[in-house]
Parts: C-alpha cells; sequence; structure tokens
C-alpha cells in the first residue's frame, strides 16, 4: 500500500484558516493529508507545537500565516519566521529532516494556493517517507 | 478536576457532508473515546431541532463539554456556543470540528475522507476536555461613533446616528464631503442630478450639532476593543478621539485604464474615462480636445472589469452609467451617433431593465464584443476617413469584423478597492479579499459587520455597489450601531493572555514580542502584567514564555498539545 503521511497543520484564524475555508466553499479538490489546527496568529505556534506533532507521529508539519505585512496582530507571522528558522535548525540536530516542516503564507483569498500547498507538501513528504522518530522514542523509552 | 463528560455531535449538513463522510461510522466510533457519554449524528444541528438536541442532551445527560462536528467554526461556533449558554453551560465549554469546508468539500474519498473527519473530531474531543469556563466580560459602550470616509455611504450613517442624538467623528481624507455622488452630473435610471442630492445632506453634516468633522484627516491606528476605541486624528492639529463603534465607508477608486494597450487611453486625446465625461456634463459642454463637438461618440463598456487580466469581478454600476451617458449625450448632441459596446448588459436594479429598454430605443446602436478574449481596439483613423479614430471589433451576435468611427471614446472605467484600503483595514483590525475590499463577517447573513466586534463596512469599500445599495449598507450599519448604544454595554470575549505569577521569572521577553503593548512590567513583584483591555489574543507572548507562565486562554498548551494528541492518536488507530 503507497504511504499516505499524516501533514499536521497549525493555521491561523484570520488570512490561512479563511483561505482553507475558501478552498472548501470553492470546492477546490486537494490531498486528505492535512489535519488542520487553528490558532488565532502564527505568532501562537510554539516549537513544542511542532516537536509534540513529530513525537506523535506525524510525518510533516505545515504552518500557515498572513501573508508579511497583513498580519492580523501586525507581526505575528515574522516572530513565526524567526521561530521557524530556529526550529528548522533544532530538527535538522533531532535527526528529522527539515523539508518536513514548512511555512507558507496563505491569505484569507487564497483558497487555490492553500489546495496547492497542501498537494505539494503531501508530495514532498511521499517523498522522504514516514518519520521514524516516534518509533524511536518509544523503542528507547 | 470534576468528571468530563462530553457530547459529540456530528452534522450531515444535508448531503454536503454526508455524501462524502460516513457520519454515522464518525460518531459510532468517535462515542468509543474516552470522555465521551455520548456521540449522535444530525441532518442540520445548527437547525433549532438540531441545538435543541445538544440542550436536552445536556440536561439529560449531564455533559459538561460539547463538541460539534460540522461546518467551519466561522460560521456556527457562536450559534452553538449559544445553544450552550441556553442549556446553562458556560459557552466555552465547546470545540468545533471542521469537516465541512476542510474535508466533505476537499476530498473525493470517502473511505479516506471518512478517516479525515474521525481524527479531526478526536482531536477536538481531547482538546474541550482542557477548556475552562470563562467568565464574558461586561464592556461599555462609549456613545460616539468613527466614521472613516465621507461619501455618501459615510454620510448616510452619520446622519441616522447624529439624528438618533449621538456623537458621530466623520473623518475624510479629501478638503471636502460628498464623495464621488458629489462629482456627478445625473444619477440612473431616475436621471436626478447627483449633486442635488448630495447637497442638503452635505448642509446638514457640516452643520450637525453631533457631528464633527474632520476634513484632510486620516486615522492612524484604532486602539482598544468594541465600545472603547481610541484613536487619533492626524490632521494639521491632532485630536484624540474615544469612540464605541467604528464605521468604515472609505469607498473606491476608478479602475486606470492606461494598462490596456488595445484602448491607447492617455496616447489619442479624445479618449477619456467616463469620470472626465462626468466633468464635461457637470461643465455642461461635451466637446473634443480641440473645442469641436464629436460626431462620433463610443461607450466602451466593461473597461477594467470582468476580466482576469485586470478584475474578474463585475463593478456593478457601468452599465447602466453608459446607458445613463447614452440618453445624456442623445439629448445633448441629438445630431451624434452613439455606440455602447458591451460585453453583456447587466440592469439588474431597480428600474433599470426599464432604463435599458428606454435607451435602445433612443436610436443608439449596441454592439458586442467578447470581454474575455477579444477586446475592441482602438487606432487612429486614416486621411480618408470622416472621423478622428477608428474602433476595430469583432461584433459578437453578428459574427462580423466591422469598424465603428469615433470622433470620442469613453471607457466605462471599474470600480476598485481605495488605495488607503489597506492601511485602513490595519488601523481598524479587520481583513481584504483578494480584491482589497473588505470581508464580511458573513456574506449573506451578515454582510456590514466585519469579523472584529464594533467594526462595520458600508458603501463600495465592501464590494462595488451603486448608491442605493450604498446607503442601504450605511442605514443598516447605523442601526446595528445605534443597537448596542441603546443596550450601552456589550459581552466580550475574553481570550486574553494572563500571567501566572507565581512562575513568571521577571524576563520581559514578553513585553518585547506583544504588538499592543498591553504588558507592562511590575517591579515591585519582579513579574509581568497583562492588561486585558489592550489585549487582543493573538498568543504571540505565550509562545515566546520561556518559564510556560504565561497561557493565551482558549488557545493554552494544554489544549493545542491535547489536540495534536487526540487527532495522531486517531490516526493511528484507524
Amino acid at each position: 500500500m503507497e504511504f499516505e503521511p499524516t501533514i499536521v497543520s497549525f493555521l491561523c484564524n484570520w488570512c490561512s484558516y479563511t483561505g482553507a475555508d475558501l478552498a472548501g466553499t470553492s470546492r477546490m479538490k486537494y490531498a486528505h493529508n492535512v489535519r488542520v489546527i487553528r490558532v488565532m496568529c502564527s505568532g501562537r505556534v510554539e516549537p513544542t507545537f511542532v516537536f509534540k506533532a513529530f513525537r506523535e507521529g506525524a510525518d510533516g508539519v505545515l504552518i500557515c500565516g498572513c501573508h508579511p505585512g497583513d498580519c492580523h496582530y501586525h507581526e505575528g507571522n515574522y516572530k513565526c519566521l524567526r521561530r521557524y528558522h530556529l526550529i528548522k535548525k533544532y530538527l535538522d540536530q533531532m535527526g528529522i529532516e527539515q523539508d518536513r516542516l514548512r511555512l507558507a503564507w496563505i491569505s484569507a483569498s487564497e483558497g487555490k494556493q492553500f489546495a496547492e500547498l497542501a498537494d505539494e507538501m503531501t508530495e514532498t513528504i511521499k517523498s522522504l517517507g514516514p518519520c521514524k522518530v516516534k518509533n524511536v522514542m518509544e523503542t528507547l523509552t | 478536576m470534576e468528571e468530563v463528560r462530553i457530547g459529540v455531535y456530528v452534522c450531515w449538513c444535508g448531503s454536503n457532508i454526508a455524501k462524502m463522510v460516513d457520519v454515522e461510522e464518525v460518531s459510532r466510533e468517535v462515542e468509543k473515546l474516552p470522555g465521551v457519554v455520548i456521540a449522535k449524528d444530525y441532518k442540520y444541528m445548527c437547525s433549532d431541532p438540531g441545538q435543541d438536541l445538544i440542550i436536552q442532551d445536556i440536561k439529560k445527560h449531564n455533559l459538561n463539554r460539547v463538541v460539534v462536528s460540522a461546518c467551519s467554526p466561522r460560521i456556527h461556533e457562536l450559534t452553538f456556543r449559544k445553544a450552550l449558554e441556553n442549556a446553562g453551560l458556560n459557552q466555552y465549554m465547546f470545540e468545533m470540528a471542521n469537516i465541512r469546508e476542510h474535508v466533505s468539500w476537499v476530498h473525493t474519498d470517502r473511505a479516506e475522507a471518512t478517516k479525515k473527519a474521525k481524527t479531526l473530531v478526536a482531536g477536538a474531543i481531547n482538546r474541550v476536555k482542557w477548556h475552562e469556563s470563562l467568565d464574558k466580560r461586561h464592556v461599555d459602550i462609549d456613545p460616539a461613533t468613527l466614521i472613516i470616509g465621507g461619501g455618501i455611504s459615510g454620510i448616510s450613517a452619520a446622519l441616522e446616528i447624529a439624528n438618533a442624538g449621538k456623537q458621530v467623528y466623520l473623518v475624510e481624507k479629501a478638503d471636502k464631503i460628498g464623495g464621488y455622488v458629489a462629482k456627478l452630473d445625473l444619477t440612473f435610471p431616475h436621471m436626478y442630478s447627483g449633486k442635488d442630492m448630495i447637497q442638503p445632506k452635505i448642509d446638514k453634516v457640516m452643520n450637525h450639532e453631533k457631528i464633527e468633522v474632520f476634513l484632510n484627516s486620516m486615522i492612524d491606528e484604532v486602539f482598544g476593543y468594541v465600545g472603547n476605541f481610541e484613536a487619533t486624528v492626524k490632521a494639521k492639529d491632532e485630536k484624540e478621539i474615544k469612540f464605541g463603534n467604528v464605521i468604515v465607508a472609505t469607498g473606491l477608486k476608478p479602475f486606470d485604464p492606461s494598462g490596456i494597450d488595445n484602448y491607447q487611453y492617455g496616447k489619442l486625446p479624445d479618449i477619456i474615462t467616463s469620470l472626465e465625461l462626468e466633468e464635461m456634463f457637470i461643465n455642461g459642454q461635451v466637446t473634443k480636445k480641440d473645442g469641436t463637438i464629436p460626431k462620433n461618440i463610443a461607450l466602451i463598456h466593461c473597461v477594467g472589469s470582468r476580466n482576469t487580466n485586470y478584475h474578474e469581478y463585475c463593478s456593478r454600476t457601468c452599465c447602466m452609467s453608459a446607458l445613463k451617458y447614452a440618453n445624456q449625450l442623445r439629448s445633448a448632441l441629438p445630431e451624434s451617433n452613439i455606440f455602447n459596446i458591451y460585453a453583456d448588459i447587466r440592469a439588474f436594479g431597480k428600474g433599470c431593465e426599464e432604463f435599458y429598454t428606454n435607451t435602445s430605443k433612443k436610436n443608439v446602436m449596441f454592439l458586442m464584443y467578447d470581454q474575455q478574449n477579444d477586446l475592441p481596439k482602438i487606432k487612429k483613423a486614416g486621411t480618408g476617413d470622416n472621423c478622428d479614430m477608428i474602433i476595430e471589433m469583432n461584433e459578437k451576435l453578428s459574427g462580423e469584423a466591422i469598424e465603428v468611427p469615433a470622433d470620442m471614446v469613453v471607457l466605462m472605467v471599474g470600480m476598485k478597492a481605495h488605495e488607503n484600503a489597506k492601511e485602513i483595514a490595519h488601523a481598524v483590525g479587520i481583513s481584504m479579499c483578494g480584491n482589497e475590499f473588505y470581508i464580511e463577517r458573513h456574506p449573506k447573513l451578515d454582510p456590514v459587520a466585519t469579523t472584529t466586534d464594533g467594526v462595520y463596512i458600508v458603501g463600495t469599500c465592501q464590494s462595488p455597489k451603486d448608491i442605493p445599495d450604498s446607503v442601504t449598507q450605511a442605514n443598516a450599519a447605523a442601526a446595528r450601531v445605534l443597537a448596542t448604544i441603546n443596550v450601552a454595554h456589550m459581552e466580550v470575549e475574553v481570550t486574553t493572555a494572563v500571567v501566572n505569577e507565581d512562575v513568571c521569572c521577571g524576563c520581559q521577553t514578553c513585553i518585547n514580542v506583544c504588538p499592543y503593548t498591553a504588558i507592562s512590567y511590575d517591579e515591585e513583584k519582579n513579574v509581568s502584567v497583562v492588561n486585558e483591555i489592550l489585549c487582543k489574543g493573538c498568543g504571540t507572548c505565550g509562545s515566546a514564555c520561556p518559564t510556560g507562565a504565561i497561557r493565551s486562554r482558549h488557545f493554552t498548551d494544554e489544549q493545542i498539545l491535547s489536540q495534536i494528541e487526540g487527532l495522531m492518536s486517531m490516526q493511528l488507530q484507524i
């Protein structure tokens, strides 16, 4: 059976979640692998959330926020961007491929872009194969 | 902690969800999850019987948490929260799983869609376990209202509110109010004078004791929350104002046709925009640049509208304006040839179809072109031609390639969002769609409110529209504002950040990341303190806090981590 990855995604309420809703109301079709968790702002996404998702068996994590300059809270997305680069470095040290984490800007009107992103990300993770962190952690304990 | 007793309700949304998700299976499976007392599926959870089902179950089964798995929380979260409240439960003991917009409408494999729905519901169930009762905060409503924009919409709203005896601050960027209506000679379909219509209103606004007008002014940033906003009016003399509600009426910007090569705007002398023609009518004479009277006049419709290269949307007023010009030109220049070069005639307003029929009887030629693929092309006429310009076009109805003579071409330019739309959106905290028009709270059921409490959008800043629609929206928003002023207080969200002083180490990291300067440092206690009135609940401080002292209410670490856990555990089971 083909590997079906699970991608946990954190979407900001104002732009990206609305954009994902728009993909729905426009009946665009995309890969079923993305699971959405709503946060008010991408700035709320703590590194812990990302690590937790991998720890629980996610094969990829996607964070979406408003485009630069469009953040509902002025600059939460910039703060998210800074953290994102740090998290990537840390993932590397933990033996998780950096490509398993992605940050993207999706506005409230970009339903199409969200659908394409979900497909793209699914393809990327499929080519990387399953994330082994959960298994390794379980062996260790 | 009290025993967690969760009720889960899976909505069919008619066939919207049920067609792609096996709702019965979802409900059967999640009922087995720890903490779930009862799980049901029902045709329309948002309907009265659907809500009643929840209310009855809360009472019967002593539920203290509810999960509804249905559409987007952006649509019905408040509906269900109210239902919980009606059942005597705190409204925050509720979580929604979005299995319509994020599942049934976007996936094509029923088995996979059902699986995904289960994981999302399991996530919601896990999250809701950590929900806590939050008390709504009651705030008083400042009876003053800020209106941004002094066009017909802003003016109408201002008068409604001020006539009810409430203070209005009207901020206008230009040196006078009146907007585009004041620049209209006549209006369709009744041919009333725009200027005559709006002038008495302008006078009333300027002299109203309850309206303070700020001309040549802008609003920088609006602080606060519904009922208690404040802002600085930027003008020659800056002024601090306080108000309870905001009505945004920033209006439109006409489309600039110089980017359309076929139309030669700015390159040939007598190619003008509809606004320039309007000015000629106001000044009483339609002439070419050389002062002579044009013999052949062409009105090209849909300039910048309904074409994916420019704007996909219809600007809604240009067809009727073009018919109005045809009428005006026919009276002003009885000898002229008038050509309406159109894509479709959209005459949907009251009295508009009749206006179209009448116009078509006045010796006006209607020629149809393909708006998306085949725009007419204007070129300079040759020496032998008896006109200044030639418009080459493929006339769609006859199927013939024709040349239309023209001495004056009027481009019926569409509407764009105002050039300051983005700044204003940021200042008041509202969102824009891709075309930079503002997004309403609900496109059908709540079209003048926004997702920011206390901020309303009226007129063409929301989408292109004509005068009656703008006035209707303005009056609707005014009624909404007056209703909140009348009640005098309102419930607001309490999903703000809160500091646990026992854990806070006083590092002040949160103070640096807060976009609202809502956090201050208490030197005596060596802790950070959140001003809940300024906090808008973005949660950035919560993610930055190194000790976990800051909790973002309703988006706490436990809630989100637990949601991830629930989502993934169900994923592994199936």
